[in-house]
């Protein structure tokens, strides 16, 4: 078919140059930066393998890689069993169902950088309505995003709220696959409501789990905007996230190949990261 | 002692009735079948003795133990399902086990029973197997042997065969009317398929609309049938009805319909014969057939003439449709001549076999 | 007892709803607020006034920002839905050579984290001279690899007949593709046009690197400079532009709630 071939090859065409130009190059070119020195203004320099041993010896470059995973330890969990939660409770005939749903759902279609000003402000010391609703019940106020040891917990909290309604309707959609039969059998078998949840209803939302693992830790990993806006990397560094120090590499110091080199190396990173949480949860099949 | 008892059991979702007022003893090591269309209840009845649905009148007994307001997992029952209901993560063996494994039953004890239902259900090569690897046969035994594991007081069957085909049904037919036979387990069995209730059921109740039409031994409904729906139900090919007269014409008591002249035995007609509309009833089966020579033959005859409509040649039976009048009849014959498409044929009835309906029940 | 339960859960629920709801609605009354009431409880504000809102406009343009992400996410949506269904029907339905590597590489494309990308393309944009254009605002995101997958699965299941029978009228496959394939891809169009639209108009960090000029800034972008550059001066002024980007979307949200849901979800795009 010949002009079948021409058509195709044709209207496929533009599609390939900007893979070309804004898929290939990039990656191609990131691995060569990795080799450079280069602050965009004058002609790059070749750095050798200077940019990686720096990026070893980095202290903040690891900081930010322990703050991701402390962000993890705890966002996951959370996540899990927050999302897992409300989709039980919604994955019923329930009068108003689709307003729930709606409301869990919104924070997720929010621009991240409105939730991270609003939270800015909720978590803010003296005049956030955290602390009032707290002092309110006769608590002390707590330093949310000015205390180390609060700071990067609270933006998992709130990293978790504005994503819960996502991973909702992932287990929603989980659960209608849990055929009704299995689930009256596993009754009549005599399975209490934690036996038929911990026996039937985890194990088979275990796709969905590792969904949901995946993508909430690319998701930390990914951390920019909520540090940005709300801690600046502060206090003592603690919220510093790997992209905010990419990006402080480019824009601020100019330095294009060691940000490059970040960059090559966070996406090493997720790789991996990803790879064993798939290989372990995937093990974990029968509880 | 019945082994489960219902008593005025009624079941409404918001303003309609499913289910209404049903009585029935089951007896001990009984196979009970429930048949009917759908929308009978029968499931609904099934349901509710499993404890999946509420009951909103009524009590359900087993054993003695009112168990009417218990969860399922109170009841001591075991059910197999349409779907079988298999736990697709687990393998053959940890589905046998489960229910035990929740009761937290002694391990050699589990380990026994296992074996031994493997060992009645032929399933042993498969132990290690998960459900989407076996075929729909498989499957279903894996379903019983599930059931038979927990040695439930009472097994509960919905629809088990309606996924397979009709080759394996038959056979699976066999196999659990077998099972239950040898562990004498009371069994409640709730089929559409009115073969299936036949061959399996120690006593069939026949459900329409929520409500019993009949109750009894299979062979009971085949040949006293109480309405007309369970004589329409029972028997395969299904009985033919003729809607009619009686008269008292000819110094006896004759059933009349157009191409129908049936002079009907007097021990078995009731003494009071409403006049007015009857309809016979009539098996394929308690019917023979005559070619006749000519059709212009006037003279009153005993039987019904026809024209035939269609022969179908079944091997030993034949069934013949033909048109008696406005009825459209079938006849399951012997015969080893056959009448053609178009033949005029006389048919005689069984006056024993044949039934009177008035209103739709029988008299 | 049943009905206990169910009472429980409804009130779980609602409490839950609240602390979804609740943060926004709060937001929403404190632009309100004067001064010195911004940090109260309270959703109803004693003395309710527009200052905050004077005082953002007359601050920063955002206006001239809301235009910016409207021009930039518009384009953008339109780019893909058009180019993008191009390619995905050429995909599809056309055999040419070099398809299952194109295949491949549109779906490889997805495994890429961003980052790894982020800088080379900047680099790219500075040496074209495309600094604080809308050019380098959109061009990266022409096309999308994700919308092109799913309008190309759609596609795959149109009937074959229909283009048959259409090419046997003389149509060309431009044509096809537009006026047959359109009107009957239109779930899988406003799945792609509502996660490609929010997701434009929702992105920070490529704006912040490309673009340095407040008349060009992209509304997400231009919030985040003034919240953190103190041009807001207090709270209220600060969520005052942030409801300035919020209350299309949830009013669009609140009309199309299913369309987003099935939307973000399906496509795991986030905000």
């Amino acid at each position: 078919m010949r002009a079948e071939q021409r058509s195709g090859s044709l209207m496929a065409a533009p599609y390939t140059v900007f893979l070309a130009v804004f898929a290939l190059y990039p990656i191609l070119f990131a691995l060569v930066l990795v080799f450079l020195r280069w602050d965009l203004v004058t002609t790059p320099a070749f750095a050798g393998f200077d940019n990686m041993r720096l990026l070893a010896n980095d202290g903040r470059f690891w900081r930010a890689v322990m703050n991701t995973f402390v962000f993890l330890s705890i966002h996951l969990p959370l996540q899990i069993a927050s999302a897992l939660a409300l989709a039980l409770a919604l994955n019923r005939p329930l009068a108003f169902r689709s307003f729930w749903r709606a409301a869990f759902f919104l924070p997720v279609v929010i621009s991240g950088a409105v939730v991270a000003i609003l939270w800015s402000n909720l978590y803010a010391t003296d005049v956030g309505l955290i602390n009032g609703l707290l002092v309110r019940i006769g608590l002390n106020p707590v330093p949310w995003l000015t205390d180390p040891n609060t700071a990067m917990p609270a933006i998992a909290a709130m990293v978790t709220w504005k994503n819960v309604g996502f991973y909702v309707i992932i287990y929603l959609a989980g659960l209608q696959y849990i055929p009704r039969s299995c689930k009256e059998a596993i009754e009549i078998e005599g399975a209490t409501t934690w036996q038929r949840f911990r026996y039937l209803t985890l194990p088979l939302l275990l796709p969905q789990t590792i969904l949901v693992v995946t993508l909430s830790t690319i998701n930390g990993f990914q951390l920019f905007i909520e540090p940005y806006v709300m801690t600046g990397g502060g206090p003592l560094r603690r919220t510093y996230s790997i992209v905010l120090y990419l990006y402080t590499n480019a824009f601020a110091y100019q330095k294009m190949g060691y940000a490059a080199t970040i960059g090559v190396a966070l996406a090493l990173i997720i790789g991996t990261v990803v790879f064993i949480q798939r290989r372990v949860i995937g093990k974990a099949e029968v509880l | 002692m019945p082994s489960v008892h219902f008593e005025h059991v009624t079941k409404r979702f918001g303003a309609t009735t499913v289910v209404e007022d049903f009585n029935l003893d089951v007896d001990e090591g009984e196979l009970l079948v429930l048949v009917g269309g759908s929308g009978s209840g029968k499931t609904t009845i099934l349901r509710m003795l499993a404890g999946l649905e509420e009951v909103t009148e009524g009590t359900i007994r087993i054993d003695q133990h009112d168990v009417t307001n218990l969860p399922p997992r109170d009841r001591d029952v075991a059910m197999v399902f349409q779907d079988y209901g298999l736990y697709p993560h687990m393998t053959v063996r940890e589905n046998l086990s489960l229910g035990l494994r929740l009761r937290k039953v002694a391990r050699t004890e589990i380990e026994r029973r296992v074996a031994w239902a493997a060992d009645m259900l032929r399933l042993e090569p498969l132990l290690d197997r998960k459900p989407k690897q076996l075929s729909g046969g498989q499957q279903q035994r894996v379903a019983m042997g599930r059931a038979m594991v927990r040695e439930p007081l009472v097994f509960l069957f919905d629809e088990p065969l309606s996924n397979l085909d009709a080759g394996l049904r038959a056979q699976m037919r066999i196999e659990i009317g077998g099972l239950q036979r040898r562990l004498k387990t009371t069994t409640v069995y709730v089929t559409h398929d009115q073969v299936e209730a036949m061959t399996l059921g120690d006593r069939i109740v026949v459900l329409a609309d929520g409500r019993i039409q009949q109750v009894g031994k299979p062979i009971d409904l085949y040949r006293t049938p109480v309405n007309r729906f369970v004589a329409g139900f029972v028997g395969t090919p299904p009985m033919n009805f003729v809607d009619g007269l009686i008269t008292g014409d000819d110094g006896g008591v004759v059933f009349k319909a157009e191409g129908v002249h049936c002079a009907l035995i007097p021990e078995r007609t009731p003494q009071t014969m409403p006049s007015g509309p009857v309809t016979l009833g009539i098996r394929p089966e308690d019917m023979e057939v005559d070619v006749a020579d000519t059709l212009i033959d006037t003279s009153p005859r005993d039987g019904l003439q026809g024209r035939v409509v269609l022969v179908e040649r079944l091997g030993g039976t034949s069934h013949i449709h033909f048109d008696a009048g406005p009825n459209r009849l079938l006849a399951a014959v012997t015969n080893e001549r056959l009448p053609e498409v178009g033949d005029a044929i006389n048919v005689r009835l069984n006056r024993e076999r044949a039934h009177l309906f008035v209103e739709d029940r029988r008299v | 007892m049943k009905t206990l339960r169910r009472i429980a859960l409804y009130g779980a629920l609602t409490i839950a709803a609240l602390t979804f709801i609740y943060p926004f609605l709060w937001m929403a009354s404190a632009t309100f607020k004067p001064l010195a009431e911004v940090g109260t409880i309270a959703l109803f504000p004693e003395h309710a006034t527009f200052d905050n809102y004077r005082t953002m406009w007359a601050r920063a343009p955002f206006g001239r920002a809301l235009l910016n992400s409207m021009f930039v996410a518009g384009t953008i949506t339109l780019s893909v839905l058009v180019f993008g269904s191009i390619t995905a029907y050429a995909m599809a339905r056309l055999r040419f050579r070099g398809r299952p590597v194109l295949n491949a590489a549109t779906m490889g494309v997805l495994l890429i984290p961003g980052q790894l990308t982020l800088i080379p393309l900047y680099t790219l944009i500075v040496q074209l001279g495309l600094v604080d254009t809308y050019a380098a605002l959109i061009l990266p995101y022409l096309f999308n690899a994700t919308a092109i997958l799913m309008m190309r699965q759609f596609f795959m299941q149109i009937p074959q007949s229909l283009i048959d029978s259409a090419r046997m009228d003389g149509m060309g496959e431009m044509r096809i593709l537009f006026t047959i394939f359109w009107p009957l891809s239109r779930p899988v169009l406003s799945i792609v046009a509502i996660f490609t639209f929010m997701g434009s108009w929702n992105e920070v960090l490529w704006p912040l690197l490309v673009v340095r000029e407040q008349h060009l800034m992209t509304l997400p972008q231009l919030l985040t400079v003034f919240s953190l550059g103190g041009g807001a001066g207090s709270i209220g002024v600060s969520l005052a532009s942030a409801m300035v980007l919020v209350v299309p979307v949830v009013i669009a949200y609140a009309f199309l709630q299913r369309n987003f849901i099935e939307s973000m979800a399906g496509s795991g795009v986030k905000g």
